[in-house]
């Protein structure tokens, strides 16, 4: 025999027809959602130029108000579109790392997508979860006076309900926000180079005038994916010499034989290039002895017109040079 | 009344927030301005000068590297020139001087070459036909200035026209600091 009275059952019965009835509607806004997103996405792009569109559509003209990339006619557009069919073309990234390159450089003001991450994402989570949250809300006020229980147990209930329409609503809105939201997989300024060649030959250059030993393996590094770039051979070859200046002959010879080898192979890469000229002249001159070849391929470095740090390096050694040839 | 109360200490909290805040920003008086490129590798430029010159910027590693995007048709650019023009004269003068480039935005060659022949500035005029450099600078109005050091690393933008003896200050610190 049951000790529960009839209005304990009344009260259950209608706690259950709430719940289900939340869990309906939370079911429906679920569905509603899908439905509006599903219906919204096309079906992607056919051609390359389809690709350009719908990313110039995504990117804000940086220099004009309120106009897209795709319709303005502006410099900036112009030249932002030309770079996105560039990188359409090399077929190297997506759509979401193009638009990323884009913000990365102009700025996120030229996204016109909100980011479904972040601060940005409250554009898309916001919505949702209100639309959610009132929707509960106007369950509740209809249910209010069906529901024959005290007034503590309804505020009760009436808290209960909001805070799950509160999560619903926001898990709704996150999910929404990650669908819709712009994607952004680059965050790091130059595309997230830390292992490609621009930025191991950067790192070499920091490290070459204290940790020769790391930057020798940077540009070694380099030289496995790149055989023939030619600042790596020049640079290596120019510091494994520096450093075997302070070893004795055999290595010194060995070291010498392998600088000129990596010089010359970088010259006959690049013959304009004038850092492996500069070098050459003076790994001739203070390793091999021959002032000779080393006035000529200093000269012939001078006029390519090195940067400020060889130009210095060589003007000092020109006099050099030349007093030995004058003897 | 509890209300009222809770309001107030919200209201209170939020104005300290702000307090702090205007305290601990450094309000962006400096002439540099930001960009993820900053501190990074400087974008690759493989193009030609006006003169039909090939310049590669990762060939210029071992000089500073002052590029100034430039249209002839701009005020700013053309109010900056004179400064510009000291600044170069200056540097050429020094032998780890700075090497210096105009970016040649969104104007013809010809027009360049007249501006140039007109007002002085005997330096290289890069082409950047497409806008290819601009975009991997994120150059979107003229005049900008940036400053690449000896390693290619970007450590220097500056937004609209210089004036006298800002690129020099500016160059000092950076070679101060460099050691």
């Amino acid at each position: 025999m049951s000790l529960e009275s009839p209005a304990h059952h009344a009260n259950h019965a209608a706690r259950r027809t709430m719940l289900r009835r939340l869990a309906w509607a939370v079911t429906l806004v679920v569905a509603i959602a899908l439905l509006v997103f599903g219906a919204g996405r096309d079906t992607g792009p056919l051609t390359q130029q389809d690709r350009i569109d719908a990313i110039t559509k995504r990117i804000a003209c940086p220099t004009c108000d309120g106009e897209s990339v795709y319709v303005s006619r502006a410099a900036a557009a112009q030249a932002i579109r030309a770079e996105i069919a560039r990188q359409v073309g090399d077929g190297l990234k997506t759509d979401d790392e193009i638009v990323a390159f884009v913000a990365d450089r102009f700025g996120g003001q030229v996204l016109l997508v909100p980011s479904g991450r972040g601060l940005e994402a409250l554009v898309w989570v916001l919505p949702v979860a209100l639309a959610v949250v009132l929707v509960a809300g106007l369950l509740v006020s209809v249910n209010r006076g069906a529901v024959g229980s005290s007034r503590p147990s309804r505020r009760r209930k009436l808290v209960i309900t909001m805070v799950i329409a509160v999560v619903v609503g926001t898990g709704v809105g996150v999910l929404v926000a990650r669908q819709s939201g712009q994607r952004l997989p680059l965050q790091t300024a130059t595309g997230g180079i830390e292992d490609s060649t621009a930025s191991l030959l950067s790192q070499a250059r920091l490290a070459g005038p204290t940790d020769v030993k790391s930057a020798i393996d940077l540009y070694g590094r380099v030289l496995e994916t790149d055989p023939d770039n030619v600042e790596a051979l020049t640079y290596r070859a120019w510091l494994i010499m520096l450093s075997a200046r302070q070893f004795d002959e055999s290595l010194r010879k060995q070291a010498y034989a392998t600088t000129i080898a990596s010089l010359g192979r970088a010259i006959e890469l690049d013959p304009a290039y004038p850092d492996a000229m500069c070098f050459l002249g003076i790994v001739v001159f203070r390793d091999g002895g021959d002032a000779a070849s080393a006035k000529e391929f200093l000269d012939r470095c001078i006029e390519r017109n090195p940067p400020a740090e060889v130009r210095g390096l060589v003007e000092s050694l020109r006099t050099e040079v030349e007093a030995a040839l004058g003897d | 009344m509890k209300f009222a109360r809770l309001s107030a200490v919200a209201t209170a909290v939020v104005l300290a927030a702000m307090i702090v805040v205007f305290i601990v920003s450094d309000g962006d008086t400096d002439v540099g301005t930001r960009s993820p490129l900053l501190g990074q590798p400087a974008p690759a430029i493989v193009t030609t000068t006006i003169d039909e010159q090939p310049f590669d910027l990762g060939r210029r590693k071992g000089s500073w590297v002052v590029l100034n995007f430039f249209n002839s048709t701009c005020v700013p650019c053309i109010a900056e020139h004179p400064s510009l023009v000291k600044f170069v004269s200056a540097e050429s003068a020094r032998p780890d001087g700075a090497e210096f480039y105009t970016v040649v935005n969104d104007d013809s060659d010809s027009a360049i070459r007249d501006f140039f022949s007109a007002n002085g500035g005997n330096w290289p005029k890069l082409r950047d036909a497409d806008g290819a450099i601009a975009v991997a600078f994120g150059v979107a109005k003229v005049p900008e200035t940036w400053i690449i050091d000896p390693n290619g690393f970007v450590r220097l933008r500056i937004l609209g026209a210089v004036a006298d003896g800002v690129l020099e200050a500016q160059l000092a610190d950076l070679r101060a600091r460099e050691g």
